[in-house]
């Protein structure tokens, strides 16, 4: 499997022989011990695999296993503190890479990251509303409000509760239209990925990065409708 | 070279296990027993007592006595509150620190009691190595296991306590999953495994994933206050009030009647009915006698047995695991042996439970096969942990955020940037917690670290990194650098619930000074241990709700009250200093009662050809 990584290939050289080792190698070509991670690839060529958006899970997992049983500490209990040191690196890199990529929204993201397609301020992601999404925010608003008022007048318990499911429904709709798409787009980077086609992958990625930022808007928006009728119920009680 | 052994520092009991590239085997003390109680003495002369012999003293001497000691690992006073009256030792310490022990004059910390039981242990795997004639009997290092739900605070007093104890400790582990490993050498079986651990003092549940020998815990919760303790703790409470004790000055009375309804307990996992017997409370001229049904006894404890289930249920959902996805259960810990929990845990899973090992051997177990990996370096299996609790630091506002997230395998790592907000700032306060809640002040404080040697730069403009690294013992480290110029900064902690290192090596110190072996004293014990044994399998036998019945068709008229006479005897010399006294009226008793022992084993055999259950025979017997 060749790794997607850029032409020139860093080398990193192996502590105990000096012998130099390509970025994305775990154990020295040499001397066969265990490399420091020092610099590395990414949580992808770690793998052994290409920037796919699609992975087969069982694959994935078979890898993971793989790998654990290569580099756990377990198995360098008596080695010299080096490579002890590199073992347990190795080991919290791959599992940290492995959660990331096992769940397809946290390996978007990171997809995302990886190919600079994060937002300048983090911050503004998460608090100004994405164009594509005022009239719902505007929308969700005034019915919020209004469901306040009605429960400052006392109104029924199941006539909130209506108010709020119908508040609800149009985002969820949405939120299913976003994933949609998404998983539409990922299937369309893997196809361009297998190309070589290196400019419509970057399309790809540069709408998904606007559905992203527009989903996670729309999860803190139920998040919000949530919190109401949590506090309508604890109001209730 | 010197051996690696398993540990099993249990709640109620602790035990050692030694594998050696083959099977793994627990070992006995002398007199055949595996289980060491948990149960820690001193008397005047300053003298240590672990195991059988501080339970004895338990009930002549509460107030030097601890058990359960495990229940203050890396806790605060605030956290034991609630139970200290029950206890007969005296309990002290600041809020927010670690906590303190009275015993008679001296004060000790629960790693350095702890430390107490490692060294028997110790001591006991040495002697059984130099009975084996090897060479080399020292044990110079463990495997210890923890609840897995401990937090970092309970970890890092038990490997406190292995340093305490001069054992150096290879590895933390997690009791059900070291269950698990014992359990998947058993069976040779890939699947989704569930381990239902409750002990004496706490409850585990993890969710793990047997494939080609790696072990991979997908989930755990649990409750580290929740076990066989609380179910005594209902029953002492019911009888304190019948007998009007008062725990502050009745101790020893107190723990007379713990005994008791320890034994009831017992019973009732066999019998449908038992009694609580107490001899000799203080103001009352006849014994203590309650019967409890098993009904009125279930019906007691289960709120405890109900508070089990969320976590179980919260697990399976971190596993993203239906209850019908598991194809095993499996039971750890004594207290897995009471009916209503199977049936509980049987409902949960929608099958029964896997009941075939020994729940009070399987942890130790599995510590020796995970003590044989590390040392032999072989790779046929791994266990792959979780972090049961997630990571964070506390943020402006009293926040928490997370950075590493619980169920998160581990070794694991995470990292947050800092900067400052004064121009010329040199130093950071990071205050780390763990736990689930939003709020800082609703989780556990770990630490708090004071980050130093940040080069004066204008405020903002330092980056600097700290990295939190779990290593595979779940216990935290911290490190930073200052991204600009690459400095690496000095991290000061000041553990919350736990010792500075200098406050180990002192008690390291101390401890060698108080070391003292008394031979003499040890052979008594060791007399006492065997008297003890006799005594307690006897008493069981006369206890069997079927006893009459056995006693009038297979007994010769006047042998249970000979049996009776040699058994008050025994109990009589049991204070005796001298040994030879306890060994001859142990011998009496051996004689008294070996026909009982062959009709006993002939009724059991028999009732099993019958097909009868033992409840069955319970029930002809009434």
């Amino acid at each position: 499997m060749q790794p997607d990584t850029t032409s020139a290939v860093p080398i990193d050289p192996c502590k105990h022989c000096g012998t130099g080792a390509p970025v994305d190698v775990h154990f020295c070509p040499r001397c066969d011990r265990i490399l420091t991670l020092g610099r590395h690839g990414d949580y992808f060529t770690f793998f052994g695999l290409r920037r796919r958006l699609r992975l087969d899970l069982k694959d994935l997992e078979q890898r993971f296993r793989a790998l654990s049983r290569l580099f756990h500490p377990d198995y360098f209990h008596n080695a010299t503190p080096t490579e002890r040191l590199a073992s347990l690196e190795r080991s919290s890199y791959l599992n940290d890479a492995f959660r990331t990529l096992r769940d397809p929204m946290g390996r978007l993201e990171y997809l995302l990251k990886l190919e600079g397609f994060t937002p300048k301020e983090s911050r503004d992601a998460t608090t100004k509303v994405p164009q594509g999404l005022l009239e719902e925010v505007f929308e969700l608003n005034e019915q919020l409000e209004a469901i306040q008022d009605l429960r400052a007048e006392g109104a029924s318990a199941s006539e909130l509760a209506l108010r709020l499911h119908a508040a609800r429904q149009p985002i969820e709709a949405n939120l299913a239209r976003h994933e949609e798409q998404l998983d539409a787009l990922m299937a369309a980077h893997d196809a361009r990925l297998e190309a070589d086609d290196t400019d419509g992958r970057r399309e790809a990625l540069t709408a998904m990065r606007t559905l992203l930022l527009e989903r996670t808007y729309l999860m803190n928006l139920l998040a919000t409708v949530r919190r109401e009728a949590g506090a309508g119920e604890a109001a209730a009680s | 070279m010197s051996k690696v052994v398993g540990i099993d520092l249990g709640t109620t009991n602790s035990l050692v296990a030694f594998a050696n590239g083959g099977r793994p085997v627990v070992i006995a003390d002398e007199s055949g027993d595996t289980l060491l109680p948990s149960i820690v003495s001193l008397d005047g002369a300053g003298t240590v007592y672990v195991g059988r012999e501080a339970q004895r003293r338990l009930l002549t001497d509460a107030s030097h006595t601890v058990y359960s000691v495990k229940r203050f690992m890396g806790r605060g006073i605030e956290d034991v509150k609630d139970e200290e009256r029950w206890f007969p030792f005296k309990v002290s310490g600041e809020p927010g620190g670690v906590v303190h022990l009275h015993l008679g004059e001296r004060e000790l910390t629960p790693p350095e009691i702890s430390a107490f039981i490692l060294r028997e242990l110790k001591r006991r795997a040495e002697a059984h190595f130099a009975r084996e004639g090897d060479f080399d009997p020292e044990v110079a290092a463990a495997v210890i296991t923890v609840p897995a739900y401990f937090n970092d605070a309970q970890r890092t007093a038990t490997r406190d306590a292995g340093r305490l104890a001069g054992l150096e400790v290879l590895r933390i582990i997690n009791e059900p999953t070291a269950a698990c490993l014992a359990y998947g050498l058993d069976k040779r079986r890939d699947g989704v495994v569930a381990v239902y651990d409750l002990g004496g003092g706490t409850f585990d549940i993890s969710i793990l994933r047997i494939d080609a020998g790696v072990f991979q815990v997908l989930a755990t919760n649990g409750d580290t206050h929740l076990g066989g303790d609380d179910i005594d703790r209902l029953l002492v409470e019911m009888v304190a009030a019948d007998l009007g004790l008062d725990p502050a000055t009745q101790a020893d009375a107190v723990q007379a009647v713990r005994k008791a309804v320890i034994q009831a307990k017992w019973d009732l996992s066999e019998f449908d009915e038992a009694h609580i017997d107490v001899a000799g409370v203080p103001g009352r001229a006849e014994p203590y006698r309650r019967r409890i049904t098993r009904a009125e006894f279930e019906s007691l404890i289960a709120p405890i047995v109900g508070r089990t289930l969320e976590p179980c249920r919260r697990a399976l959902r971190d596993a993203r695991l239906g209850a019908s996805q598991v194809d095993e259960a499996v039971l750890v810990g004594g207290s897995t042996r009471i009916p209503l929990v199977r049936r509980e845990v049987e409902r949960l899973f929608g099958r029964k439970p896997h009941t075939d090992l020994n729940p009070d051997e399987v942890v130790a177990i599995g510590a020796a096969v995970q003590a044989d990996i590390l040392v032999s370096g072989r790779r046929e299996m791994l266990l792959l942990d979780v972090t049961p609790l997630s990571l964070g630091i506390e943020t402006m506002g009293g926040i928490v955020s997370k950075i590493i997230l619980r169920n998160s395998t581990i070794p694991a790592s995470g990292s947050e940037m800092f900067t400052t907000f004064v121009d010329n700032q040199t130093a950071v306060d990071i205050h780390i917690l763990q736990g689930e809640r939003e709020m800082a002040s609703d989780n556990r404080s770990l630490g708090r670290f004071k980050l130093r040697g940040i080069p004066p730069m204008p405020a903002g403009l330092p980056r600097i990194q700290v990295r939190f690294q779990i290593d595979a013992n779940g216990i935290l480290s911290v490190s930073a650098h200052e991204l600009r110029t690459g400095i690496a900064q000095t991290i000061e902690v000041k553990p919350s619930y736990g010792l500075t290192d200098e406050e180990v090596e002192r008690m390291l110190i101390e401890s060698f000074e108080h070391a003292q072996e008394d031979v003499e004293a040890r052979m008594l014990i060791e007399v006492r241990n065997e008297a003890d044994t006799i005594i307690g399998a006897t008493e069981k036998t006369l206890r069997r709700p079927d006893f009459a019945e056995i006693a009038a068709s297979r007994l010769t008229p006047g042998e249970v009250a000979l049996i009776e006479a040699a058994l008050a005897d025994l109990k009589q010399s049991m204070g005796a200093a001298d040994r030879n006294v306890i060994q001859v009226k142990t011998a009496a008793l051996n004689q008294a009662t070996q026909h009982l022992a062959e009709v006993m084993m002939n009724w059991t055999v028999q009732a099993a050809l019958a097909g009868r259950t033992a409840d069955d025979v319970a029930a002809r017997g009434r």
